[in-house]
């Protein structure tokens, strides 16, 4: 398997603050706070009360406080920023619908998050239906990226969007939930409902794909998503 | 802690923070693992380039919208000696005598239906003839015995003669007409039994068989 079209080697395309790692890549580095991640345990409970009681203002503080998180994981899941705005909105929907049912055996944000990865699967299969039904091409139920704000480096986030089209579901999955969400193993094991050790293998095994098809082909260059 | 080339993937699927140390520390004299681990964490910074928490100023407004509306209009549910919600406050033990009993009971009421089911006469099979069909079999039936009878008619006089061959006959055709007075009985309780009018059907047939066998003696 190829290059999607990285041309230039990885040293050019990173800052030096981004190769010294912003954020949480290995164990011995720190980790980045992302949307409230370190407030997360006394908040998740206030929310999930709030929730429960029926109190839409519950829903409100969930979403000020996870909806972009939300928002930017569906995103990158579905392709499209109106199906990511849909998948949310039916994720508060589900939300409301089964609260009842919270047990709090997980945090109150890896239910919802759970709820939102299905819902998202769901609404991509949907639409993976809705093409067939009028004879597209489907060629995949990987989401097709749509344009978006041009970042730091577009053209690396354009090779990797492509990249991530290319791996299975599950190793796209795990790959954004850990790396780009920074949720924890343990948290996208009860999200997944896998083992955290699967996490693990998963995220490995999407990082390794990852690279192969990224990297100029002089090196470790040897196969697709497996 | 003594680091090689062959630890590299192990360490950076699930190693610990002194592994990685010890990797680094490796990397800084191994070109190959410093390259590995370079590519490694720049593939993490790069996922940073998929955050974009940018904010949809109108999503807020028509999510609570429609929790608005689903809370107005609540789902049909299940009452709530039905709902989940019920079982949940009932301790497990109760709930396991519960469903240990309900089991008994459809075990007993299904044996009971069981003994007591309706057993058709005979066991003759429970095929049903509907109205219209029935009264068409019947109508064929009398056609069929009304001709029958008269090619017993036909065969009277050779039958009544007295020798060893017609005895059998009359024999073999006195068990017949039995066996079809005991079927036609039956059917008259139980019109619409397809299985009964097919009896009945074969005795006539071999009546109407034995018969000609009596005629074709005559000949």
């Amino acid at each position: 398997m190829g290059s999607v079209g990285l041309t230039l080697p990885w040293e050019h395309k990173l800052s030096p603050a981004e190769r010294n790692g912003e954020r949480r890549v290995e164990p011995f580095q720190e980790k980045v706070e992302i949307v409230g991640v370190s407030e997360e345990a006394p908040q998740d409970a206030g929310v999930a009360a709030a929730c429960l009681s029926g109190n839409l203002q519950g829903y409100e503080r969930l979403y000020r406080w996870q909806g972009t998180r939300m928002k930017n994981l569906a995103r990158n899941l579905l392709g499209s920023q109106a199906d990511a705005e849909d998948a949310v909105q039916e994720t508060f929907l589900k939300i409301q619908r089964s609260i009842s049912g919270f047990r709090g055996q997980s945090s109150f944000v890896t239910w919802t998050f759970r709820i939102l990865v299905n819902t998202c699967h769901d609404l991509r299969r949907s639409r993976v239906r809705r093409k067939e039904q009028v004879n597209e091409d489907v060629d995949a139920l990987a989401p097709r990226m749509e344009l978006r704000a041009p970042g730091a480096h577009p053209s690396l986030r354009m090779a990797l969007e492509r990249a991530l089209e290319r791996l299975t579901a599950h190793q796209r999955d795990v790959f954004l939930l850990y790396e780009v969400e920074g949720f924890r193993h343990a948290e996208i094991a009860g999200m997944l409902e896998i083992s955290e050790t699967a996490s693990k293998n998963t995220l490995f095994q999407a990082k390794k794909n990852l690279r192969a098809m990224l990297e100029p082909p002089r090196s470790f260059a040897t196969g697709g998503p497996q | 802690m003594n680091i090689n080339c062959d630890d590299r993937e192990r360490i950076l699927l699930e190693g610990s923070a002194e592994e990685w140390a010890a990797l680094e520390l490796h990397a800084n004299a191994c070109a190959v693992c410093a390259g590995e681990l370079r590519a490694w964490r720049q593939l993490s910074a790069a996922a940073g380039e998929l955050r974009d928490y940018e904010e949809s100023p109108a999503l807020w407004a028509r999510i609570e919208n429609s929790l608005r509306q689903q809370q107005a209009a609540p789902a049909p549910r299940m009452s709530s000696w039905l709902s989940f919600d019920f079982w949940r406050h009932i301790p497990h033990i109760w709930q396991t005598a519960l469903v240990g009993a309900l089991i008994v009971a459809l075990a007993i009421s299904s044996g009971y239906l069981y003994t007591h089911r309706p057993v058709s006469s005979g066991n003759l099979g429970n095929t049903l003839l509907k109205t219209a069909a029935l009264a068409e079999v019947e109508r064929t039936e009398r056609d069929y015995m009304s001709a029958i009878d008269k090619l017993a008619a036909e065969a009277g006089p050779q039958m009544n003669t007295d020798t060893p061959l017609m005895a059998n006959y009359r024999e073999k055709l006195l068990v017949l007409d039995s066996a079809i007075s005991d079927l036609r009985t039956q059917a008259e309780e139980n019109p619409s039994n397809a299985h009964l009018r097919y009896q009945l059907l074969a005795m006539y047939q071999e009546k109407q068989q034995t018969l000609q066998d009596v005629l074709e003696t005559k000949r």
